[in-house]
Order: structure tokens, then sequence, then C-alpha cells
């Protein structure tokens, strides 16, 4: 019977904690200004998008699915939210409101496909990868570039609010949602049983199809809310916004222990995971390691993380065999 | 329903395309802009035809545009330090069966989601030949162009090629062994295993060949021009996989056969200049490329829906 304290320093967040802390003081150390409360700030700017679409990921990905498109949504709601504002003469609330709700079909334009026609999540988010991206660059022609945001709105992604990054409430309010709906109410603990058994959640009573929907359709809107806060944080918006995000969203949810295979998982590993992404490129920059650097680090960090997972497991397995006496159950092929 | 409906209606969207830009565009209809066209994607047929045995083997593979850049760079750089061909062919396919036994070994061995490895190889190596590189083109030696040959003796070379390693896999597929195979591990890896075929050695091979395939790919593109550009294989998954998929291969496995992916791959190929003679911007490329691929996997999916309803 494993004690309570192992039980806690073995799992999955704890040693992501102990890798973020080991990465704090490694790039306090090697780099310059890596510490200060400034830039400290700065990496929690960086990774506010991303956290809310890695957010929106880990419930997409519990159910055993995943939305290649949200990077490409954040694109094409960046220009929305352009055009909106400067071409139909709109205030920015009425075009941020709008903006969600473009993010919100977009997502069930995903979830239409992939629960009424039954078609696998994978093709359907590859093809509105490139769908939506294609849109925001025909729509801007390729070049058009949304700028001269009013001040109140870009003081959502460049200022301080009570001595915080101004888009830090926004994000904790985010995150507190997710984390209840996730796992406190019976609505998002159904993710899990979808993502372990589609015809077993059906068996228990759990409309699928809608449940499905709703996962997707909240992954459109919080690429759209990305979106705004990308938009306000550059002051500009571009067709090419949150290119390569897809991936880095999927690395947090999966460096935070949710598996692929749906099933399993936690939003504080997200979290941890982002955190660990964010101080990771921040750091990189700071000891003068180029961008591509990093580009590289993420890719191996994420094969690493996979790898390390499924190499565990099989390790138990051999340890369980050993240990078990010799007429315990056989395992199956895991 | 006839056996090769799929198939037959990409290949009736095709005609009726060509037809359209007959009526309206003829100008697309000149002999030497339309070789050039064939030229420039017979590289892209031939990693279209590893892509297709990817898929049908129920895997997915988007690292394969950047190891085509990577492998189009190495072959420039041998060029440039005037390897004989007959070094930098064996030795592109090579590099890219490397690649490929990569991502074979985390998906066969591991049992890790093509999908994620694929995305992870993806980045890691186009960020790291933007490391090396910084996006520098490579400056190939004189007569490295058309392997020496003229311009339209070496457009019909790498077009035959392409066709004949096409139709050679093709076959294969059909009448060897080890093309069956394939195809039942994408159907039903768990049966076929308990048939006798060993579904990770089939899974690590197509990707291994997936490579191979994108290596030799790499050096027809290189072929082409006097220079090498980086950036050359960006994309390039995206639209083999569309081409495959609506060409009649799922994505879910165990179907499709590589003449659809032909007809796929020709019928995305032509968008680009169609739009072009068509006078609408050629921004609007990547939205109808992904309205293709949704298009296809849709008419599946309806298809399915109402062969199960009925």
């Amino acid at each position: 019977m494993k004690s309570p304290l192992k039980s806690i320093l073995l799992r999955h967040e704890t040693v992501l904690l102990l890798i973020l802390t080991a990465e704090w003081w490694f790039f306090s150390a090697a780099g310059r200004n890596f510490g200060t409360l400034d830039n400290t700030f700065d990496i929690i700017r960086h990774s506010v998008e991303i956290g809310l679409l890695a957010l929106a990921m880990t419930a997409v990905v519990l159910t055993g699915g995943i939305d290649l498109s949200v990077g490409s949504l954040l694109g094409l709601c960046a220009v929305l939210l352009g055009m909106f504002w400067r071409d139909a003469h709109l205030t920015m609330r009425v075009a941020a409101v709008l903006t969600l709700l473009a993010g919100a079909l977009a997502g069930g334009f995903n979830a239409a496909l992939i629960t009424w026609l039954r078609l696998p999540p994978l093709i359907v988010t590859l093809g509105t990868f490139s769908l939506f991206r294609g849109l925001a660059e025909a729509l801007t022609h390729g070049v058009d570039t949304f700028t001269g945001f009013p001040e109140a709105f870009l003081f959502l992604g460049q200022e301080r609010w009570l001595g915080l990054p101004a888009q830090l409430p926004i994000f904790l309010l985010f995150a507190a949602g997710i984390w209840l709906l996730i796992h406190r109410t019976t609505f998002g603990r159904s993710f899990r049983a979808l993502g372990f058994s589609a015809e077993g959640a059906r068996y228990a009573g759990i409309p699928v199809e809608r449940r499905l929907a709703m996962v997707y359709v909240l992954a459109g809107l919080t690429a759209a809310l990305a979106a705004i806060v990308y938009t306000a944080r550059l002051g500009q918006a571009k067709a090419d916004a949150g290119t390569g995000y897809e991936l880095l969203a999927i690395t947090a949810v999966v460096l935070g222990g949710t598996s692929i295979f749906g099933g399993s998982g936690s939003v504080a590993g997200t979290l941890l995971g982002v955190a660990a992404i964010a101080v990771l490129n921040n750091g990189l920059v700071h000891t003068r390691q180029p961008r591509e650097v990093a580009g590289m680090l993420t890719g191996l960090l994420l094969l690493a993380a996979l790898s390390g997972s499924v190499l565990l497991k099989r390790l138990a397995t051999v340890r369980q065999r050993w240990q078990s006496p010799p007429e315990a159950t056989e395992r199956t092929s895991s | 329903m006839t056996r090769y409906f799929r198939e037959t209606s990409v290949a009736l969207a095709l005609a009726a395309l060509l037809l359209v830009l007959a009526g309206f565009a003829p100008s697309f209809y000149q002999a030497q802009p339309l070789l050039s066209l064939a030229a420039r994607e017979a590289p892209a047929l031939v990693v279209t035809c590893g892509m297709a045995l990817v898929l049908i083997c129920r895997q997915i593979d988007v690292s394969l545009g950047s190891q085509l850049s990577v492998c189009s760079v190495a072959a420039g750089l041998l060029a440039s330090l005037h390897w004989p061909l007959g070094l930098i062919l064996p030795g592109s396919i090579l590099l890219g069966a490397a690649f490929g036994a990569l991502n074979g070994a985390l998906v066969a061995g591991l049992g890790l989601p093509s999908i994620v490895v694929t995305l992870a190889t993806m980045v890691t190596w186009r960020e790291g030949l933007r490391w090396l590189r910084q996006g520098v083109w490579v400056e190939l030696p004189e007569g490295a162009q058309w392997f020496g040959l003229s311009q339209t003796a070496g457009q019909w070379t790498l077009i035959g090629v392409a066709l004949t390693l096409l139709a050679l896999l093709a076959l294969a597929m059909k009448h060897l062994a080890a093309g069956r195979f394939v195809y039942a591990v994408g159907s039903d890896a768990e049966a076929a295993r308990l048939a006798g075929i060993g579904p990770q050695r089939v899974t690590f091979a197509v990707f291994v060949l997936a490579g191979a395939l994108t290596g030799l790919a790499a050096l027809m593109n290189v072929a082409q021009s006097p220079q090498v550009d980086p950036n050359s294989g960006t994309g390039l998954e995206l639209k083999t996989i569309a081409a495959a998929v609506v060409g009649g291969v799922a994505i879910s496995g165990g179907r499709g056969n590589l003449w659809g992916a032909l007809a796929g791959l020709v019928l995305l190929a032509c968008v680009g200049p169609a739009l072009t003679h068509l006078r609408v911007e050629a921004y609007w490329e990547k939205a109808t490329h992904g309205a293709v691929i949704l298009l296809a996997v849709v008419a599946d999916g309806w298809r399915g829906r109402r062969l199960k309803v009925s």
C-alpha cells in the first residue's frame, strides 16, 4: 500500500512542478534579466493565449479527439476582429462579441462534421486548419494588417491592472471556469467518460453527440477569446496570427499528463505544462539562444513527454509481472 | 455502387473542372506551361504515394514536408560538393528512410499516436533546418539542373519516373502480399495480428517507405532549378493528404488506392492555375484546398450515413 506522501510525489504534476522549478533556477543563473518581475510579467503575457488554447484543448483531448484548427481559427478571428472594427465601424465591444460568436460558429462547424457526420476529428480539423487560415489570408489579400486599435482595448494586452498584467484576470477566470467544468460538474466529468469509451458513455445515458459538439464549440469560442487577447497584446491583427499555436497547445496538454488517447487528464497539469513551455521559450531568449532552438526543443519535449509516459507504463507492467505470483492473470498486449 | 465509385467520382470531378477551364479559360491549355506544371507536381506525386500508403495503414505523417526540405538541402549540398548523382540518389533516399524509421519506431514501437509524433518531428526538422541554414538557398553547380539534360527532356524524365513509380506501387499494393498486409493492418490491426501479420512491422515499414519516397522526391525537386529553396516542402503534407483523401483513401485506414490519389493530386494541382486563369486571387488557394478536403470527407461521411440508415 503506497503511503500518501509517495502518491503525491509520484504524480505527474509533481514531476512537472519539479521540472518547472529546475528550469527557473537554470535560467535565472544562466540568463540575464530573467528572474525580474518585468520579465515574469512578460512570460505571463505571452502565455495567456497559449494557455487559453491549451485549456480548451484539454477538454477536447479528454474526449479522445483533437482540434488542429485552433491556431488557424485564432488567426481568422483576429482578422475578423480587425474587419469588424475598422471596416464595419463597430465599437470595440460589439466587434469583440461578434468575434466570439464567429469563433463559436466555427467551432460549431467542426462539431457538426464530427458529431453529425461521424467524421474523424483529425481529418475534419486538418481540413478546417487549412480552410480557416486560407480564409484569413484571402480576407486580408495576404498583406493587410489591422492596426490603430483604441487605447482602452490595447490596455487589455499591454498594461497592468492592480499591478498585474491586465489579461491575467481573464485567464485566471477562464482557467477556474474550465477547472470547475471539467473536474466538478457532471457535464465536464462526462468528457473523460467519452474519451475512455464512447459506447460505454452512451449506455450510461450520456448524450454523446451533444457533449462532443459542446467541446468543439468551446474550443472555437476559446480561440476567438485568445485572438482578442493576442490582438490587444500585439496591437495589430494579421492573417498569420497564431501560426503553430495548436502544436504548443497540444504539447502543453500532453506535458501536463493528459492522455492523448483520452479518458484521463487534469487542468492543473495543463497549466503547469503551459508554464513549463513559456518559461523554456523565454529562458532560451534570455540565454541568447536563437528562436529555432526553442522550436526544436518544443518538438523534442513533446516526443520526450509522450515516450516517457508510455515507457513508464511499460516499466510498471514489467515490475508488476516481477512482483506478482506466477498464477496471476496474464495481461494481454497493452 | 461499383467498387471504384469513389475514384470514378473524383475522375468525373476532374473532367468537369477541365471542361470548365476549356470553356472559360482556354489559355490554361498550353503545352509548355502544362508540362512545367506536371514536372513541378511530379515530386508531390511521389510523396503522395508514400502518404497514401501511410493513410491506408491507418496512420498519418505530417512531417513529410519538412523531410522533403531537409533532404532537398542535403542533396543540394552534396551536389555542390560535386558528388556524383549515383551517390546523391541513394544518399537522399537513405536520409528520408532514416527520418521515416524514426517516426516508425516511435509509432510502431512505442504505440504513440502518429499525428502527435509526426507533428513533433515536423517542427523539429523544420526548425533544425532553419537553425543550421538560416534560410540560405543552396547554389547548385553547372549542369546539375535537370540532371544535365535539356529542360524538356528533364521534365519528361521526372514525370515518367513519378508515373512509373506510381504504377509499380499500385501493382504491388494489389498483388504483393506485403501490399495486402498494409490494407489488413489499416482495416483492423488486431485481426491482422491474429492472422499472423505483424502490425508493428508493417507500420514501421510503411513509415520507412514514405520517408524513402520523400527522399527521392527531394532529389526530383532539387533537379528542377539552379538553387535549392529550403522552404520547398512547406505545406506539402497538407497537399498530399488532401490529394489522397480526395482520391478516396480513407483517413480511418484500410481503403483507397494510388490511382485515386493520382486523380486527387491532379485535381488539386489544377486548382491553383485554374484560379489564376479564372482571375481569382491566388490567396484563395489555401482556403480552396481546405474546402476540397472537407467536401471530399463530408461526401464520404454523407454516403456512409445514407448507407447505414437505409
